[in-house]
């Protein structure tokens, strides 16, 4: 029924399509058709990639690709002009793997001799030749949210069960036209059962997932036998092995969605075991596995949510035990450590995007400022908005940032991307713009009255700190004593005594005040050879913000401190 | 102390990798404690030299060596790790319930070493747990043994990985109720049952044939053999009759006992312990001659119509009779005072300290094949401990502390109200209520859920 109103749908816009183009010339009744497909914005504040600082520049697109990026292009006459001058641009973002426009399909019906024992694979969730293709609606109100939050490109991931279909890139543009950029981009596949029939468990899930990929290597074999030797028996590839011979041959990746710690291990243990090309996706829970996700080499997409602080706000100050203070106490540990998560995987290197599966689109904007308040930079933020996503797709010669042959991709702010007052003015898609409201924020009373003794310049750092660095094995502390001599920042350190108890001192060496940001060196002996630790961070008010890292080891944690005595100001 | 570690390896480069988390192994000298070995009698004033995970030295006097912590356990008692033959703790699913083989399931993807029932079976002293597949299907999943390693994040460093595979098997009640009365295919019966696993096993010898053909013809020139299907139940099944599965099969009656051992002799088997046992005593010389024993409950029986003619003596008539015989709990509570249970034998049968405490020890472990070693007190062997107050033995004993591999894991002086692993970012913290005994038995668990989805689709493709 959905497939053909599908199939209907889709002949239907085609239709449509050629008969917008043969009517070109002619007048267009219904005043919809957009002027011109070029546009220009001009004078803009552009960033092409994460970690670009920023620079003046104008923007023209033409057909959905970026004809130019610079200040002295020429512009045709059809370019419709988009007044950049207060404007800041930004590539269009890209979501790993999400739901939007998809519907479910339609439950097969079951054959009469049915056994639950052993059911068709249609019926059991094992139907890998699907396409989310088939199940996406590019008008749909989920589409209009993710785009109004700046995305532009998606992987859609088939509804269904263990083994749904094949994902498909889709782009957020005007949703009249074909907008799939490429189809069967991986394979989906999740622990869900099928409930009332085998696999019935997450434990029959994944020994069916074996059975289903060996089985697949074994077709394979038998079809190079039969290409290459007269009289042997015609292979039967299933619909569900020839729809697993490109995972097989590790020419198509497979993408996993695994919530939660274990949930990630064993889509790791499966991998490792059978050889598959793998992505994770819809992280939630993976601080305990970082380690593993990077010595496996696996990009991930974690799940763009953090979780909700209602449990936080529900605790209570007065009438609670002690044992309930102690269960508030963890909560708000497991709370704190999933915020930094993200600044985790930044830290160890592994290449991960979003996927914006069962998250709110309306919380964008709040999640990424948790995330950065918690540690992840902003480059690494918008890196995994933008280039990670493309990367891990095998798209990242046609997105993910503002060059010139690239999709007209944009996203266009009022501030600098992760300011709290920015908002999202534009968006391209596809070389379609998309306008958006801009609400009047009501401006703070407080950054108005200017008070004298907080002047954002008068950073005191003079004094004792005290400060703790978080390690794996857990923290790890001592003082900082910082004056000025002659001009000059000088002063001490003590630290864990790395070859036994106790504390050790060093004299601190290189310190420089630049705006609000503290950095230092001192040297430590240990075990015959002299290490430099530097150690740099972020001055707010009384406490500072940074790292603990040894260059020459490639060694870096967080670290925090308190300036517990300041000295009186002279 | 180990963030000191951690800063120093850092510091010298050693691992700022800490990605692989290695299984820990820990040095320890237990010092004037009544040693009971279980296989060398009970030494009085002893003590246990544990070095790098391994038992080094047993005797009186020891010298602490540099770097090993000594404990003192004057009045204390030190016996092995308790071994639980039985039990569906650190799962994530208990049962595939839906087909009545279901071999090629592997318990060892669903560990869960976050699951807070290890650190209670620590707590009773339980070092080694068998976390089986439940009952559901006559030939179940594969087992796995695990090591109460509490605190590991990783399901790997929980497993046993140098015990051997086992398999869970089903007869009765539970796989007929299943498959047969809800299901309507076969075992309906307990002849059902029978022909189920004569049939898996004949289908899985022309399996290993169809395999031996092909790899033999594969290598020949113009071969024109195709490789058959890939079966991992089958190909377990085969495992089995080639001697590297034991089989752990649950039973209650002595008809299905006999008939079992009948089944397996018909096709070579070895490796054969039953499971729960209630009318062993019935058959106690058969079991004694053709398999690994049963692992029984101490005094449990009753609750269904299968179970009615059991008696407490039957763990002191399997062992008279010469069969290997373990107390087993089944049970995420029991568990936590296998060593009353063990005792129970001694008023049901009057066995000794040391038969009674091997029912918790020695024999499990020779039962799930690491007799060599775990289950006693014998220099070479891994060193599973528990110091207890009182004798294991007494009504009044209480576990004072836990080792696996000579790491403490348990302490009850350092034991905290909440010993939880994972807290949930979401979690609501609201009182706590006292649980009554639902989660006690598991055999059947994932098994109801299995049933409502079925009829509820059952009822839906009816219209």
């Amino acid at each position: 029924m959905n497939k053909q109103f599908l199939k209907a749908g889709m002949l239907g816009l085609l239709v449509a399509g050629w008969l917008s183009q043969a009517a070109w010339a002619q007048s267009d009744p219904t005043g919809k058709r957009r002027i011109t497909s070029t546009y220009a914005i001009t004078n803009a504040t552009v960033f092409k990639a994460p970690g670009d600082p920023g620079s003046k520049a104008t923007i023209l697109i033409k057909d959905g690709v970026i004809l130019g990026v610079g200040n002295s292009l020429s512009l045709p006459k059809e370019a419709k002009i988009i007044a950049g001058d207060s404007l800041y641009v930004y590539a269009g973002f890209i979501d790993g793997a999400g739901t939007m426009g998809i519907t479910k399909f339609k439950d097969v019906e079951r054959p009469k001799d049915f056994v639950s024992s052993n059911p068709p694979d249609k019926i059991a969730g094992i139907t890998p030749w699907r396409s989310a293709a088939d199940a996406y609606a590019a008008v749909s109100t989920q589409v209009d949210d993710w785009r109004k939050a700046g995305f532009t490109l998606s992987q859609v991931v088939p509804d269904g069960g263990m083994l749904p279909g094949k994902t498909a890139l889709v782009l957020l543009g005007d949703g009249k036209t074909n907008n799939f950029l490429k189809l069967n981009a991986s394979l989906a596949a999740n622990y869900r059962s099928s409930r009332s029939m085998y696999p019935a468990t997450l434990v029959g899930v994944m020994a069916k997932f074996r059975d289903i990929y060996q089985n697949t290597s074994l077709v394979l074999e038998h079809e190079r036998l039969f290409a290459s030797t007269v009289g042997v028996r015609r292979p039967q590839a299933t619909p569900t092995q020839l729809a697993m011979m490109q995972v097989v041959q590790k020419q198509l990746p497979v993408l996993f969605t695994a919530r939660s710690e274990l949930e990630i291990r064993r889509a790791l243990a499966l991998q490792k075991e059978l050889g598959f090309k793998l992505i994770l996706t819809g992280l939630e829970n993976y601080e305990s596995v970082i380690g593993t996700i990077k010595s496996s080499g696996t990009p991930v997409l974690i799940k763009l949510q953090v979780p909700d602080d209602k449990s936080i706000k529900a605790q209570k100050v007065e009438g609670v035990t002690e044992s309930t203070k102690a269960q508030y106490t963890r909560v708000k540990e497991s709370y704190d450590k999933a915020l930094k998560q993200a600044a985790q995987l930044e830290k160890a290197g592994i290449l991960f995007g979003f996927s914006t599966a069962d998250a709110k689109a309306a919380d964008v904007q709040k999640t990424l400022k948790a995330m950065i308040d918690n540690g992840l930079s902003q480059k690494a933020a918008l890196a995994a908005l933008t280039t990670n996503p493309a990367a891990i797709l095998g798209v990242s010669g046609l997105a993910g940032t503002l060059e010139k042959g690239k999709l007209a991709n944009l996203v266009l702010t009022t501030d600098t991307l992760f300011k709290e007052e920015s908002q999202i003015k534009h968006v391209i898609a596809d070389g379609y713009v998309f306008d958006y409201e801009i609400k009047k924020k009501a401006v703070k009373a407080e950054t108005i009255s200017t008070k004298p003794e907080s002047a954002p310049n008068a950073i005191t750092v003079e004094g004792l700190w005290e400060y703790t660095s978080e390690t794996p094995a857990g923290s790890s502390g001592g003082e900082i004593t910082l004056k000025r001599e002659n001009g000059a920042l000088a002063g001490s350190i003590t630290y864990d005594d790395p070859t036994g108890s106790g504390k050790a001192s060093a004299p601190i060496k290189n310190a420089n005040l630049v705006v609000k940001t503290l950095s230092f060196e001192f040297d430590v002996a240990a075990g015959g050879m002299s290490l430099t630790v530097t150690i740099s961070g972020e001055i707010n008010g009384k406490t500072m913000e940074g790292t603990l890292s040894i260059p020459q080891m490639g060694f870096t944690v967080p670290l925090k401190a308190k300036l517990s005595s300041p000295s009186q100001a002279n | 102390m180990k963030k000191h570690i951690y800063l120093l390896a850092a510091f010298l480069g050693l691992g700022v990798s800490f990605a692989h988390a290695q299984i820990q192994k820990g040095s320890v000298l237990i010092k004037n404690a009544t040693v009971l070995t279980v296989t060398k009698g009970k030494l009085e004033s002893s003590d246990v030299l544990v070095q790098n995970g391994v038992i080094t030295q047993i005797g009186k006097n020891l010298t602490t060596p540099a770097g090993v912590t000594a404990i003192d356990a004057t009045g204390k008692y030190v016996m092995p790790g308790i071994i639980d033959a039985h039990s569906h703790v650190g799962l994530d699913v208990v049962n595939e319930g839906s087909a009545p083989i279901t071999a090629e399931i592997r318990m060892k993807d669903v560990v869960n070493p976050y699951e807070i029932g290890i650190y209670r079976a620590l707590a009773g002293g339980v070092t080694v747990s068998h976390a089986m597949h439940g009952s559901s299907n006559v030939i179940g999943g594969q087992n796995a043994t695990l090591k109460h390693r509490w605190g590991s994040n990783d399901p790997a460093d929980i497993i046993m990985q140098d015990a051997p595979r086992t398999i869970k098997f089903a007869l009765g009640e539970n796989p007929t109720r299943n498959h047969g009365r809800r299901n309507g295919i076969q075992p309906r019966s307990r002849m059902g049952v029978e022909a189920v696993i004569r049939n898996g096993f004949n289908e899985a010898i022309q399996y290993k044939k169809g395999w031996e053909k092909y790899n033999l013809a594969k290598a020949q020139k113009g071969n024109t053999i195709s490789p058959p299907a890939y079966n991992e139940r089958l190909q377990t099944l085969v495992d089995i009759l080639d001697g590297k599965i034991i089989i752990h099969c649950h039973s209650y009656r002595a008809d299905e006992i006999y008939m079992l051992i009948n089944v397996v002799k018909d096709f070579n088997i070895k490796k054969l312990v039953f499971q729960h046992t209630n009318e062993g005593f019935k058959v106690a010389p058969e079991i004694a001659e053709y398999t690994m024993g049963a692992s029984v409950f101490a005094d449990w029986w009753a609750y269904k119509m299968e179970v009615y003619y059991s008696t407490a003596y039957n763990a002191a008539i399997l062992q008279k009779n010469g069969a290997i015989t373990s107390i087993n709990s089944d049970s995420a509570e029991l568990i936590r005072h296998l060593y009353h249970e063990a005792a129970k034998t001694q008023r049901y049968g009057g066995l000794t300290d040391q038969e009674a405490l091997a029912m918790i020890t020695i024999n499990p472990a020779k039962q799930l094949g690491i007799e060599d070693k775990v289950g006693s007190i014998e220099v070479g062997k891994q060193a599973d401990l528990v110091i207890f107050e009182g004798h294991p033995l007494s009504s009044y004993a209480i576990p004072q502390m836990t080792f696996v591999d000579g790491v403490k894991y348990f302490d009850r002086k350092a034991d905290r109200e909440d010993q939880r692993q994972l807290v949930a970012a979401t979690e609501m913290v609201e009182p706590i209520f006292l649980r009554t005994n639902e989660e006690a038995y598991r055999c059947m668990q994932d098994v109801d859920e299995y049933f409502e989805a079925f009829q509820g689709a059952f009822i839906k493709e009816k219209h």
